[in-house]
């Protein structure tokens, strides 16, 4: 028997106040403030012939777009480090520890990020990339190695700023990491604890041959989460000039005027690469579950 | 020694470790001021307390961050009670019997977490604003109500979700329609064991809400950047402005965990 | 007391003594002296970008002193004459966009070299930065909604409580609109754009900015926007701006901007960028 979806009357009330908006919004575009649509405009931005080669290349929209994949991906694993760390300083037996694990993530967690964007950009960049003289380090290397870095990173003239970004992020998320880290590691039953200290093992190898490989099959799943979320907290990071996505997409308005088709475009662009890794994110947890059953 | 074998706490340990906090943090402000002086920046503290409160006439006038501080307090209270509807209503939807319902609250759902505040910010002040004819402060309003009510929807349906179904079946076998259900039997329940949860969307909104400042609204980030774009003050401005923010989520947070330690439910 | 005799080897280690020490009496004395004049020229920014061979520039989009063409490339009035100093310096050109209201701050924690921005030469900028002699001069133009501000034609009629001005945050025309219209409220964005589009999208009576993208804005919108007033209110002049304490620097600049500006290749530039529209179908 075929089922036939029933339809309520919530069902009916509903598709007429979409329709009967939408229609609306609809109406007003056209009649009422008379945008001009111009879609015609917005694929050249996306991808141009490379006048070098005759190739089609990505152009200032796509190029945002891995820009912010790449920051996203250096940003999360710069926090992971930090996160587990800071994790671990939680958790920690000493008093000390637990204190300067609580501050940083209450620090972190309670301020605008925004904030934090603008103060660390002016602080972290100059501190820790002129300490480590990367920026002349950079420009001096061979052309094959500065391609690498362009491919990996950013070009060698955003590098230090790339990084900067890359590392205020990371600072941020790394916050929201250390409590999944510490979740993770408190979910682990007593028992097993307890059994560690029957055998007598260390602090170190418990972590490494008990706690952890269980642990960790219970944080990798928030962590990706955060993956996705580090994806859309770097839109912040356009504050910065830095030319990832949501800034191409302001410089994209302030050349062509083209509000609509503009952040429409940097919606769609968005939504592409969250919810494709969110489905990839799913199968993960799908997996884990059934290895851990 | 594992976790769970901590040599019993004593005094003398505890303000061993205390002091050696406080020596971390103090050497890190130390750095601050360090790492400053060598790019030649010059500190101007003073100037900063003309922006927060002046005396006029004998009497205390809030400076411009004082301003700003009401505005962002404004929306952010504004949005908190819209975005309860919002996510309440989303809620409902997704767990109605309604296909039309579910998909719609299910595509809220999915757009809204899936992009970023930035983004869905300037799409509604720019391009629903002038269409609907909303003007920015009810843009920003519209925009983070819109952005937490995600999240909040998904608290007010674990919650719901979490009230055990002899609740529902009980309610059902005393001949209860659904509405009555949820308004007698089950909201009741559930509100009890989210409020920690819906307060914290309280500090989230708050700090979420400085990202307004992007299309002009004067709340307190904005202020700041005005003001500094005029004084230069920048690190004495942000470093202000962060610690206002502090105070105030700090002072949430509070109020948060009193609400938690008072309200557990015992299951 | 006896004076023990010298071996060999002793008066071999005394005659090395008395040359290291005549060579070092010949040369420390005036070394000190040049000393702190090298240091000043190794410190100086000419000297630090002559050694990296790249010029670090900071601007902000600006239309038309900087702009994204469409193959992704800066282009635009600063632009060529950023790329020419650094042709002159020998060195490459590095352009870092940044966020006008902090551009100021960025170039202070070492960013960049220099801005080349269009920036206007002002008392209270100059108190953090120091200036080179200017090299352009702009003024502060007007453009307004037809329907809001209709009939307005002096900026007295816009010094009214309940008219909205848009403007750049951090850049002169704030200060211009808050000297002629000090009791209209303001409303600043980061990006010039995004205060043009107030004004079109009527949450704004007019926008204030460098001209001549005002009039450019009035021609491309005509059914929403009209020029109030023609040509500009103020006259200011742009220089480039450095850190604060390097004489070095600013004498090389201050001496090539005499130069080009001699040479008439300024005027030439300025008059491409700023009185024709050849270059607007390589941004469109």
């Amino acid at each position: 028997m075929i089922k036939v979806p029933k339809i309520t009357l919530l069902d009916v009330v509903i598709m007429l106040v979409v329709t009967g908006i939408l229609g609306y919004i609809g109406y007003r575009i056209t009649v009422g403030i008379h945008y001009k649509w111009n879609w015609s405009a917005i694929p050249q931005y996306l991808f141009r012939i490379d006048k070098n080669n005759g190739g089609w290349t990505a152009n200032l929209l796509l190029q945002g777009l891995f820009t912010t994949i790449r920051l996203s991906v250096w940003a999360t694993l710069l926090a992971t480090i930090l996160g587990t760390v800071a994790g671990f300083f939680r958790i920690s037996k000493s008093l000390f520890k637990r204190l300067l694990g609580r501050t940083f993530v209450e620090l972190m967690r309670n301020t605008p990020p925004l904030v934090l964007i603008f103060i660390f950009y002016f602080f972290v960049s100059d501190q820790i990339m002129s300490f480590l003289g990367v920026d002349d380090f950079i420009r001096n290397t061979s052309e094959r190695t500065q391609s690498v870095i362009t491919f990996l990173f950013a070009p060698p003239r955003f590098f230090s700023a790339f990084i900067s970004a890359a590392i205020t992020v990371a600072i941020f998320e790394a916050a929201y990491i250390t409590e999944i880290v510490r979740a993770g590691i408190q979910s682990i039953e007593k028992g097993q604890f307890e059994a560690c200290n029957a055998l007598g093992l260390s602090w170190r190898q418990q972590m490494q041959y008990v706690i952890l490989p269980q642990a960790i099959q219970r944080i990798l799943p928030p962590l990706a989460g955060q993956f996705i979320s580090t994806i859309k907290d770097s839109a912040i990071v356009s504050v910065i000039s830095i030319p990832e996505l949501c800034f191409q997409g302001m410089e994209l308005m302030a050349a062509t005027y083209l509000t609509f088709e503009c952040w429409i475009t940097i919606t769609v662009l968005y939504l592409t690469l969250t919810l494709s890794l969110s489905l990839a994110v799913e199968r993960l947890e799908i997996f884990f579950r059934r290895s851990t059953a | 020694m594992s976790i769970y074998q901590c040599p019993s706490p004593n005094a003398s340990t505890n303000t061993c470790d205390v002091l050696k906090y406080l020596i971390v943090m103090l050497a890190v402000l130390w750095l601050i001021s360090v790492g400053t002086e060598r790019l030649g920046y010059n500190w101007q503290w003073y100037r900063v307390p003309r922006y927060i409160f002046t005396f006029e006439d004998g009497h205390l006038a809030a400076g411009p961050l004082i301003l700003g501080l009401m505005v962002t307090l404004q929306i952010s209270g504004i949005s908190l009670l819209l975005s309860f509807a919002i996510g309440l209503t989303a809620a409902l939807f997704r767990l109605s019997d309604s296909h039309a319902a579910r998909f719609l609250a299910r595509c809220y759902l999915e757009i809204i977490r899936n992009t970023p505040l930035m983004v869905q910010l300037f799409f509604i002040y720019f391009v629903l604003g002038p269409v609907l004819g909303i003007e920015r402060f009810f843009s920003a309003v519209l925009a983070l109500s819109l952005f937490e009510g995600a999240y909040t929807s998904e608290i007010f349906r674990s919650g719901i979700v979490s009230i055990q179904k002899g609740q529902w079946e009980a309610a059902y076998s005393l001949g209860l329609g659904r509405f009555d259900t949820y308004r007698y039997i089950i909201m009741p329940q559930a509100i009890r064991r989210i409020l920690p949860p819906l307060t914290n969307q309280g500090i989230s909104l708050i700090k979420d809400s400085a990202l307004v400042s992007i299309i002009a609204v004067y709340d307190l980030t904005m202020q700041g950047q005005v003001i500094i774009a005029e004084t230069f003050l920048t690190f004495e401005l942000w470093f202000t402005i962060a610690a206002i923010y502090l105070a105030v989520t700090m002072t949430l947070s509070v109020l948060v965990n009193f609400l938690e330690n008072h309200l557990s439910v015992q299951v | 007391m006896r004076i023990k005799p010298s071996s060999p080897e002793d008066i071999f280690a005394g005659v090395i003594l008395a040359v290291i020490t005549f060579f070092m009496v010949c040369f420390v004395s005036p070394v000190l002296a040049g000393d702190i004049q090298n240091k000043l020229v190794a410190e100086s920014t000419i000297e630090q970008v002559m050694k990296r061979g790249v010029l670090k520039v900071g601007m902000s989009t600006f239309v038309p002193w900087a702009m994204n063409d469409k193959q992704g490339q800066l282009v635009g009035f600063e632009i060529d004459v950023a790329k020419r100093l650094a042709a002159d310096l020998g060195v490459k050109v590095e352009f870092i966009p940044t966020k006008w209201a902090g551009v100021i701050p960025a170039l202070l924690t070492g960013k960049f070299d220099v801005i080349i921005g269009g920036m206007g030469i002002r008392p209270d900028r100059n108190q953090k930065v120091n200036f080179s002699i200017p090299y352009d001069y702009t003024g502060q133009a007007i453009v307004a909604n037809k329907k809001l501000a209709a009939g307005f034609k002096t900026l007295e009629d816009f010094n009214k409580p309940e008219v909205t001005i848009a403007a750049r945050l951090g850049s002169t025309s704030v200060t211009a609109a808050k000297q002629f219209m000090p009791r209209a409220k303001l409303t600043l964005f980061d990006d010039e754009s995004q205060a043009y589009q107030e004004v079109i999208n009527g949450n704004a009576h007019a926008m204030v900015g460098s001209a001549p993208t005002p009039a450019f804005q009035a021609l491309k919108y005509p059914e929403t926007l009209f020029s109030p007033i023609e040509g500009t209110f103020t006259k200011e002049p742009n220089g480039f701006a450095v850190r604060k304490g390097d004489y070095d620097t600013i004498n090389y600049f201050n001496n090539w901007i005499t130069v080009v500006t001699a040479e008439g290749w300024l005027k030439e530039i300025k008059h491409y960028w700023f009185e024709t529209k050849d270059w607007e179908s390589s941004i469109q």
